[in-house]
């Protein structure tokens, strides 16, 4: 209960911050900008709304999990307000895990958002929402959860600049995990090993990119319910790991 | 001052053990999962190059979305921008952008497609010639596109309609074409919810592939293709009344159309062809008129005499004068291919990073008209100096007559193999006897090997009438393209392919 009644706040703090809203209002500009560019070239109309519409939720969002969470942790412990959440019975791991849910409500709300003016948009265009549609929203939902998951962890010790770069920076490493894994099989041996330690330790984003199957219907692959909840798996597993390590670094820290 | 001790609580230091091991424990099993979701992340991303390679041509806010993993977006506004250069006739930007899209979302069908009719079709010279040397780049960006999509039958479509057109390979084409059909899995299906479901490709292909056989001189084949042509289009007619669907007039003008192209093909059968001694082995049920036997002495009508009579000139620097005598009906057009002395036609070529083609090779093809018997006509290659370098020292200028990319009136006139023409120089007869323009024997005697097609026992893949062609080659030099010497008859050489 503790952890929620902190969400509910961290949720209501987060929706005050004009910087969320205008990345949000950015990213469903640019969702509804879909259908123009869709005119400019019309055989590819369908191609362009629904690659330029999940592109924008994940740049929106990318920004907005960002943005709303490095300062979850470092503005309380700046304005000292964390001493008087702390000085009640509240423990470290569930002002953390409080703090996640707070930022994780705020992506959920965000995306949500995108996704149902991108599915409009994709209504309004073919006159029907393919299921598969769906699917690119919740992945990148998920995708946006193991970041916000990682955002809160590097929060814990960093600053919110560093913070800013350090995820920004692994987002794109985790991004290029068709590369990572190529290295895994280099004949180097210095680089297959330094590719299994960043393609299996690091949190791989890439795997929640499935545009090329949502925009082009003919790419197939077999099971995609399968691959779908082994993702979701996944984005559930690392986002443990990483509130664990926040929180056994939060749980030593000075504040 | 005395240091600040750090102390923490009992409870909190007895779980960092078991958190720490709860957090090894789950990095295990995430890395376990990634193992799993590989195989399957492989097969998305098949075709992607790796974002070195693609980098290079990109500027950095497009090189930015495909860091984050937006290839798709970044490919799509790619293509936008492409089709802005197109509109406003710049073509050789498009060029690029085309290699970088297809390497950035090797998925996207339309841009191998375009692009490779682009390249083909779009570079010209100022009196609208295309540019030859930009058909290798286009095959092989359509054989890259044919080996990323093989559910897609519109790439496969316009590789068969670039041979067919473009290039006059019909046996290429018709290669192309029934794989289109014939789908990935090789038994005409396509996939749930593709644009042609049940069928792999498009009717369209179909058509084209009759057309192929027409041009082969294959019309047994040709008319099989339209009834199976006719037999798909009535059954989505009959479909729509099933389901009482108003009348869709495109498939109705189909249908019509695919009856038109059947009774054509079955009266130039039955023009070309008499009835003479071959019924009672013929095949076709019902009987389809017989094939004709070979002439010979004594035997009307004998083959046409075009007395072709060509000349060629040099009327200033790199400005020739095509001209002679070819004794036909009009309609006919005398091919012209001027190119260097050693120039290879489909050469292999490397696209990887760029599509363009060795600029320093001359190649020109055009054609000229026969008008009463004679043609004219002047072929100035001195506006063109990029595309026109003529930087070898020899070039091969070829004159021909071939009886199957001519007019279907002079096809039935000559025959498809040119068993109805000669010239009187034997010299200018040429027997075209490479293998992928082998014939079907329907004619003995006139320079065919392999058995003669008896309809029965021997099928037409065994069938060996090559084409008979009426050709001339020259041997020019510089010198002689510059104007500094004249051609003449002296520099005709014996033709070879």
């Amino acid at each position: 209960m503790v952890p929620l009644a902190i969400a509910r706040q961290t949720v209501r703090e987060a929706l005050r911050r004009r910087v969320m809203w205008i990345f949000l209002i950015c990213g469903l500009f640019l969702i509804a900008l879909g259908p123009v560019f869709g005119f400019l070239s019309p055989k590819d109309s369908q191609t362009v709304l629904r690659s330029l519409g999940l592109a924008a939720i994940l740049l929106a969002g990318l920004f907005i999990t960002i943005v709303t969470c490095i300062y979850l942790i470092p503005v309380e412990i700046e304005r000292r307000t964390i001493y008087t959440i702390l000085s009640k019975p509240v423990q470290r791991y569930e002002f953390v895990l409080g703090k996640f849910l707070g930022g994780f409500a705020v992506v959920f709300i965000n995306i949500a958002a995108m996704g149902v003016v991108f599915l409009l948009m994709i209504r309004f265009q073919e006159g029907k929402v393919p299921p598969d549609m769906y699917k690119g929203v919740f992945l990148t939902f998920f995708q946006m959860m193991l970041l916000a998951a990682l955002t809160i962890f590097f929060s814990t010790f960093a600053t919110p600049v560093l913070n800013f770069f350090m995820s920004f920076g692994i987002f794109i490493v985790g991004n290029l995990s068709s590369v990572t894994e190529s290295l895994t099989t280099s004949r180097v041996k210095a680089t297959q090993i330094a590719g299994t330690i960043i393609h299996y330790l690091l949190p791989n984003f890439g795997n929640f990119n499935i545009q090329n199957t949502l925009i082009h219907p003919t790419q197939e692959i077999t099971n995609p319910d399968v691959f779908i909840k082994q993702n979701i798996l996944y984005a559930l597993i690392y986002s443990a790991v990483l509130l664990i390590l926040a929180v056994i670094i939060f749980d030593r820290r000075e504040v | 001052m005395q240091k600040a001790i750090k102390v923490m609580p009992a409870s909190v230091k007895k779980r960092v053990a078991p958190l720490s091991t709860l957090v090894v424990v789950l990095l295990g099993a995430s890395a376990l999962l990634q193992k799993q979701i590989d195989p399957t992340a492989r097969l998305i991303h098949k075709g992607e190059q790796n974002l070195t390679t693609v980098s290079g041509g990109l500027n950095n806010e497009f090189m930015l979305l495909p860091l984050l993993g937006f290839r798709e977006a970044a490919a799509g506004l790619l293509w936008v921008r492409c089709d802005e250069f197109f509109h406003s006739g710049d073509y050789d930007a498009i060029l690029p952008l085309v290699r970088i899209i297809t390497l950035l979302d090797p998925h996207a069908e339309n841009v191998y497609v375009t692009g490779a009719w682009h390249l083909s079709y779009n570079f010209t010279d100022s009196s609208e010639r295309s540019d030859r040397r930009y058909i290798a780049p286009s095959e092989a960006l359509l054989d890259e596109g044919i080996l990323n999509n093989p559910e897609i039958p519109d790439i496969k479509f316009e590789k068969g309609w670039q041979n067919f057109d473009k290039i006059k390979n019909f046996t290429e084409a018709e290669t192309t074409l029934k794989d289109c059909i014939a789908g990935p899995r090789h038994d005409e299906t396509g996939k749930k919810g593709s644009d042609d479901f049940p069928f792999a490709a498009p009717l369209k292909t179909l058509h084209l592939l009759a057309h192929t056989y027409e041009k082969q001189g294959r019309l047994p084949e040709a008319l099989e293709e339209w009834t199976r042509a006719r037999a798909r289009t009535e059954k989505i007619r009959d479909e729509d009344k099933a389901a009482n669907k108003p009348e869709n007039y495109s498939n109705k003008q189909m249908w019509f159309a695919e009856r038109h192209n059947y009774d054509e093909d079955m009266q130039r059968y039955h023009n070309r062809y008499t009835t003479v001694k071959h019924d009672a082995i013929n095949p076709s049920n019902p009987p389809l008129p017989g094939v004709l036997w070979p002439t010979g002495p004594g035997i009307s009508p004998q083959p046409w005499d075009v007395a072709f009579l060509p000349k060629v000139e040099i009327k200033r620097a790199k400005v020739f004068r095509i001209s002679g005598r070819f004794n036909s009906a009009d309609g006919a057009r005398i091919d012209v291919r001027i190119t260097d002395w050693n120039y290879k036609d489909r050469p292999l070529v490397d696209i990887k990073n760029s599509f363009h083609p060795n600029m320093a090779e001359t190649i020109l093809v055009d054609s000229c008209s026969v008008r009463k018997g004679k043609f004219d006509r002047e072929m100035d290659m001195s506006k063109d100096p990029k595309m026109y370098s003529f930087s070898e020292p020899d070039y091969k200028v070829v004159l021909s007559y071939n009886p199957r990319t001519t007019s279907p009136h002079l096809t039935d006139r000559y025959g498809w193999s040119g068993e109805g023409m000669k010239d009187a120089n034997p010299d200018h007869v040429y027997l075209d006897t490479r293998a992928p323009l082998l014939g079907t024997a329907y004619i003995a005697g006139q320079g065919a090997t392999g058995p003669v097609w008896d309809g029965v026992t021997v099928p037409w893949a065994e069938h060996t009438q090559p084409i008979r062609m009426i050709k001339v080659t020259y041997k020019v030099s510089r010198r002689q393209i510059m104007g500094e010497e004249p051609i003449t008859d002296k520099d005709i050489v014996p033709n070879s392919e």
